[in-house]
């Protein structure tokens, strides 16, 4: 850790830097795994937008609203109906606003968790692509060196393990 | 608010507290808040707590009496992509409330200084720092046993305390905690206590990264009492924060408390929260936070230094410091006396939003920065703070290399080059509440991503290099042919393009 990276006073960054440098130094197979880890589980966040098979029903999600009001019959009486259906809504739209408020909330919610149980499902997926991805990366690994251990004439010998970690330090609890 | 509630009552203030929706628990204590209108007159004060988006500021602006505003900060909706689009467009609404609420408002109220430097940057009059009232005595309770026992097994305990949301950066929190496990400690837990949503796309893909990351021994507890609380504080070596936005950062303080060494990121208000005890730290490197988790750990006498520090850190926040200045920041409210505010800054007529001209200096972008202000005169540079530089409740004009810059506290430290740089909420409130032309110089950059919406009839914005990624796609559909190409061996391209554009410059007419 380099001091310019801590804002601490008591006791002083340096301070602190100087600590971390005197800490046993992890082995580089350690070190090397668990960059491996951390580049297989990285993410960037980007942007989720609504899932595809839920925007036709998103579009229709505010049921207080018609379609532009039109009538099948063609002349005057397809003009006064029209009017007549305009009028209607006009008069009546806050009284629909109020009857259909629970709908509209109910129609909110339910898309709501579909697109939730969406994100989980392809949360799933990501996962379980990455962990299988890493499982095959590190059978290639431990293949590779099973085959380099039996060319140098050690059939028999075992298989290298996973990077050994650091010992574990005393545990001071303050 | 309770605390508030309770000073104001013990001044002799007959106090309420009105609320949209509230627990059970309290639900003796609280009014709804569309009775407000009603139960307030011409002398009432309204104190509007805002944090999140509220749908109240029309009844806000209806209601009698005098409006003072205490602002906890928003979380930028960035924080929440690709796991909450809900929650992320709530938001950006409650941003958007920030700014309804300015003209109704005539004092603000904020519990950092980092938050108060958005209040400033908003327009807002009258503003100043609030101390945050914690009751201490509500962390001595004993912890519980049996989870106590069960955690204070001989393992080094690394805990965080709070909600399992993507603000918080859970998943940094586990990637440190797993550098720290396979690095230096193997007999180590972490310990997650707060409410983790396991429905939720997060909560799905926590559990995914733990298993990928292959740390073992990783306890998420979800929602605890306060003797389960007890019990974790009780048995962790250190507390770790990687979270990404606070206002203020209350369990930092609950873990100094308590007597746990406190590692934190020091994004948004962290900083300003520990005050110089702990260990805050610039870096996200898991590896890099982990060694201070270990130092911690193994070295004794710097555990207790830090702890030290941490008491020392506790004495400026005790009940009777904090009630004090409560009252004296509420005297004037409470007094009716309203203190002049100092006029507003002329505004520019070109407003240069350069996120990297003091921390990144070489790049193409900051040059270009400098050659339009040399250029326009009156035109300001809007910029990031360098790291580490504390957040200021006076925005003006800093001197860099001769050219008047406005610094903004960014949301989390600027990274090293190549590293994009973080957004910034103030910065980005002084751009949106500015009606002047905006050049965007880095057109894919976070703090441009964010104004772009807001700011699209009168931006123009710059790029370098190949016109790729999602957020120059983004600036481009916002900014069409207004979008520039900078290109760094010739700059004098893009410099003439934008100086011909410019309103004050005698370019295209004035965007409104």
């Amino acid at each position: 850790m380099r001091p310019e990276d801590l804002l601490t006073r008591t006791p002083t960054a340096e301070a602190v830097a100087r600590e971390t440098a005197k800490l046993p130094q992890p082995s580089e197979e350690a070190r090397e795994a668990l960059r491996r880890s951390l580049e297989a589980a990285s993410r960037p966040a980007t942007p989720a937008p609504w899932p595809a098979l839920l925007q036709e029903a998103r579009g229709k999600m505010d049921s207080r609203y018609a379609e532009p009001a039109t009538s099948h019959r063609g002349g005057l009486a397809g003009l006064a109906l029209v009017v007549s259906k305009r009028a209607f809504r006009r008069v009546f739209q806050p009284f629909i606003n109020e009857v259909l408020r629970k709908q509209v909330e109910f129609n909110e919610s339910i898309l709501d968790a579909l697109a939730t149980i969406h994100d989980v499902q392809r949360e799933h997926a990501r996962t379980q692509a990455t962990w299988r991805q890493e499982m095959e990366h590190r059978l290639a690994r431990l293949e590779a060196a099973a085959g380099r251990a039996a060319s140098g004439g050690r059939e028999d010998g075992p298989l290298p393990a996973e990077p050994p970690t650091a010992k574990p330090g005393p545990i001071n609890k303050g | 608010m309770r605390y508030l509630q309770g000073l104001l009552r013990r001044w002799g203030h007959p106090s309420d507290i009105f609320a949209e929706a509230w627990d059970d628990a309290c639900k003796d204590q609280v009014r709804p808040a569309s009775d407000y209108a009603r139960a307030a007159g011409q002398d009432s004060v309204l104190v509007v707590h805002h944090s999140f988006e509220s749908r109240l500021v029309p009844l806000i602006a209806r209601a009698p009496g005098r409006k003072v505003l205490v602002y906890h900060n928003v979380t930028p909706a960035r924080l929440f992509e690709g796991f909450e689009r809900k929650v992320a467009a709530a938001c950006d609404a409650a941003r958007d409330e920030l700014l309804a609420l300015r003209p109704h408002v005539e004092r603000a109220f904020a519990y950092s200084r980092f938050s108060a430097e958005e209040l400033v940057a908003a327009g807002y009059r009258n503003v100043s720092v609030l101390p945050f009232a914690i009751d201490w005595g509500a962390f001595d309770t004993a912890p519980d046993p049996a989870l106590r026992a069960e955690l204070g097994d001989g393992c080094a305990n690394v805990l965080f305390v709070g909600r399992a949301v993507p603000s918080k950066k859970v998943d940094d929190v586990l990637r440190v905690f797993t550098a720290y496990q396979k690095l230096y400690q193997p007999l180590s837990r972490l310990v997650v206590a707060g409410y983790l949503h396991r429905d939720g796309a997060y909560g799905a893909y926590l559990h995914g990264l733990k298993d990928v990351l292959g740390a073992e021994r990783v306890r998420f507890l979800g929602r605890v009492s306060a003797a389960q609380l007890s019990a974790c504080f009780a048995t962790a070596t250190t507390y770790l924060s990687m979270s990404r936005h606070e206002g203020f950062g209350v369990p930092l303080l609950e873990a100094m408390y308590r007597g746990v060494p406190v590692v934190a990121y020091g994004a948004a208000a962290v900083p300003e929260t520990m005050g110089g005890a702990g260990l805050a730290t610039l870096s996200d490197d898991p590896a890099e936070v982990a060694e201070l988790l270990a130092v911690l750990e193994r070295n004794t006498a710097l555990r207790g230094q830090v702890i030290s520090a941490q008491r020392a850190r506790l004495a400026s926040l005790s009940q009777d410091a904090v009630a004090e200045q409560v009252r004296v920041a509420f005297e004037g409210v409470l007094s009716g006396r309203v203190a002049p505010s100092p006029a507003p800054p002329p505004a520019a007529p070109v407003e240069l939003v350069c996120p990297g001209f003091t921390v990144r200096p070489e790049e193409a972008a900051s040059r270009m920065a400098r050659s339009l202000a040399e250029r326009l005169p009156g035109a300001r540079i809007l910029a990031l703070r360098p790291r580490g530089a504390e957040p200021a409740l006076a925005l003006g004009p800093e001197d860099v290399g001769g050219v008047p810059v406005w610094h903004f506290t960014p949301d989390q430290p600027p990274g090293r080059a190549p590293a994009p740089l973080p957004g910034a909420s103030s910065l980005e409130t002084a751009v949106r509440v500015s009606s002047a032309p905006v050049v965007l110089l880095g057109a894919d950059t976070e703090v441009a991503r964010a104004v772009l919406p807001h700011v699209r009839e009168r931006a123009w914005g710059t790029y370098e290099g190949p016109p790729a990624g999602p957020h120059l796609e983004s600036a481009r559909q916002h900014l069409g042919r207004r979008l520039v190409v900078l290109e760094p061996s010739r700059p004098e391209d893009a410099l003439r393009t934008l100086l011909s554009a410019l309103p004050s410059t005698g370019g295209v007419s004035r965007a409104t």
